[in-house]
């Protein structure tokens, strides 16, 4: 039956004419043979949109898995303390975060950042050595690290939108809401008295500092 | 007259905008002759679309309705192949009005771009092969088997290179072709699930069965490839068919799996394919059976990491319970 439904569609495109397909072809446009499906990506009609989509997914990937282990290592450190179920929430989160650029990146083939493991390593200890320093320490991470993220989103949504608003509809509606999901992690930290613990201006800058070499390598390596 | 006839088609050639000029005098006159040439020629790239069945099966992702595009669009670029291998009169005919119409990029229908011309040039020139060698000479007999100037070679600012590189991008796409074919029927229902080690080393037989016809001459295209300003293109090349075979394997992996992976297998690929240089056995039975152990080698690699890892855990366990019932025994786990 399935077979016959094809067939059939097969035969109806076949009317539409051989040589009107082709000609549409060969101008370069790829014929969208059906509708996208359910897809957030959509997919790219050449090279430097290629690059421009994979290098964004690649470095936000990179980002959620960083935010991931940070979170991680605040735990390991502060979980059984009274700050344990709030940090607990906002690791959740990342987790969905995380879990939904796993599957755009697997539907869209895109090349993970080889800097995992390194990510991996750094978050975690990034985490606890804020954590060490107390749960205002561990909020003004928070506070630092929230911030370079939805600054980050907000700048790769202004370029989506420059690019063409309709096209990536899908993919900004995520991003959006990904980045709406960080503000409000950064409010929490700041109403935790983030700005409480002593050296809160060198530490911010330093993490910050940190987050943008991190986006800088995670974009192109 | 002739030579005037011949400075007029490179000087067209040449310059024109793109698009293909060949002056009708040089319409051979045993045109059925050439048309089995060209038919000969295409082998190669008709062989995995004979029985391709409709192209609007139900994809679930959207990469194969791009993929679809571009199967379509590179079958678009065989058309006009096949087109002028079927209607050669008919065409050139019509080449020399469109030309210079076709000026304000309009795209007639006989319009072909220059990169379409290369490939239909280059894939002539594989039939000559075995007789030249991977040289610019095969792409010039190529290009005069089309009825253009073998001039036309100085399109080809790589030579010899730019015939081995063409050749390999159409068997991966050849080869793509024939897996995406595999896991539609695979969506559709009428096929098995491979698993991934079957699967990729029935992909890698199929990819390497495609330099048999060029075997002879496969060590100098190797060396070719291993030029320096060769390198970047072949790694590019070496780099997407390895992802597609592992995409269609299965893979969706989103960590340092992507690397290990693809890594493993490219090692795998390569060595075959020098094993498949020097094999004389029939059907070159040895490299299969090659083939067979390296997956088999990674196969239990990948188990034997699992099983470590699973063991390391557990020892884990075991330590920290020790601690603690040490701990315990000492009486330091108390809370005062």
């Amino acid at each position: 039956m399935h077979r016959a439904a094809h067939t059939a569609v097969y035969s109806c495109s076949k009317i539409v004419g051989p040589a009107m397909i082709r000609q549409c072809l060969k101008c370069r446009v790829p014929q969208q043979l059906s509708s996208r499906a359910y897809s957030v990506v959509p997919t790219p009609r050449d090279s430097e949109e290629k690059e421009m989509l994979h290098r964004i997914l690649r470095v936000d990937h990179a980002g959620e898995y960083g935010a991931n282990r940070i979170y991680a290592g605040q735990m390991a450190v502060l979980g059984r303390s009274s700050l344990g179920p709030l940090i607990q929430e906002m690791w959740d989160q990342e987790k969905v975060h995380l879990a939904k650029f796993n599957e755009i990146l697997a539907e869209s083939r895109v090349r993970p950042t080889a800097l995992l493991p390194f990510w991996n390593i750094a978050g975690f200890v990034l985490g606890a050595s804020s954590a060490l320093l107390g749960k205002e320490g561990a909020m003004a991470c928070t506070v630092a690290v929230e911030e370079s993220i939805s600054e980050h989103y907000n700048s790769q949504i202004r370029a989506l939108m420059e690019e063409d608003p309709d096209r990536y509809t899908e993919l900004l509606q995520v991003i959006k809401e990904f980045r709406d999901d960080e503000i409000e992690h950064h409010d929490t930290g700041l109403e935790h008295d983030a700005e409480s613990v002593p050296g809160y201006w060198i530490l911010k800058n330093a993490i910050q500092l940190g987050c943008k070499a991190a986006i800088y390598a995670s974009q192109r390596i | 007259m002739a030579a005037l006839l011949r400075a007029l088609r490179v000087g067209r050639a040449l310059r024109g905008l793109g698009s293909v000029v060949s002056a009708p005098a040089a319409q051979p006159p045993c045109s059925s002759l050439t048309r089995g040439f060209h038919r000969a020629a295409l082998r190669l790239q008709d062989e995995s679309k004979a029985d391709k069945p409709p192209s609007s099966s139900p994809s679930s992702t959207p990469y194969h309705e791009h993929y679809r595009a571009h199967s379509a669009e590179q079958e678009a670029a065989g058309a006009p192949q096949e087109h002028s291998a079927s209607e050669p009169a008919a065409e050139e005919a019509s080449r020399p009005n469109t030309s210079y119409q076709d000026q304000s990029g309009e795209q007639g229908e006989e319009y072909e771009t220059e990169e379409q011309l290369q490939a239909r040039i280059l894939t002539a020139g594989l039939e000559f092969i075995p007789l030249h060698g991977w040289t610019v000479e095969a792409i010039a007999a190529g290009a005069e088997m089309l009825g253009l100037s073998s001039a036309s070679t100085g399109m080809f600012y790589n030579g010899a290179g730019d015939l081995v590189l063409h050749f390999v991008s159409q068997c991966n796409s050849q080869l793509t072709d024939i897996l995406a074919e595999q896991h539609n029927q695979i969506q559709l229902g009428q096929a098995e699930p491979k698993k991934p080690a079957e699967f990729l080393r029935d992909a890698v037989e199929i990819r390497l069965r495609m330099y048999i016809p060029y075997i002879e001459t496969w060590p100098q295209a190797m060396s070719i490839l291993l030029l320096p300003h060769n390198i970047p293109d072949s790694l590019k090349h070496l780099s997407t068919l390895v992802d597609d075979m592992w995409y269609y394997a299965g893979d969706r992996s989103t960590d340092m799996n992507w690397y290990t992976k693809r890594a493993a297998l490219t090692g795998i690929y390569n060595t075959t394919e020098l094993v498949m240089l020097q094999d004389s056995s029939s059907d070159f039975q040895d490299t299969w059976d090659f083939l067979d152990n390296r997956i088999q080698d990674v196969v239990n690699m990948a188990t034997t990491a699992k099983q470590v890892q699973a063991t390391g855990e557990t020892v884990v366990q075991g330590l920290m319970g020790a601690a603690v019932t040490l701990k315990n025994l000492t009486g330091l786990n108390q809370r005062r």
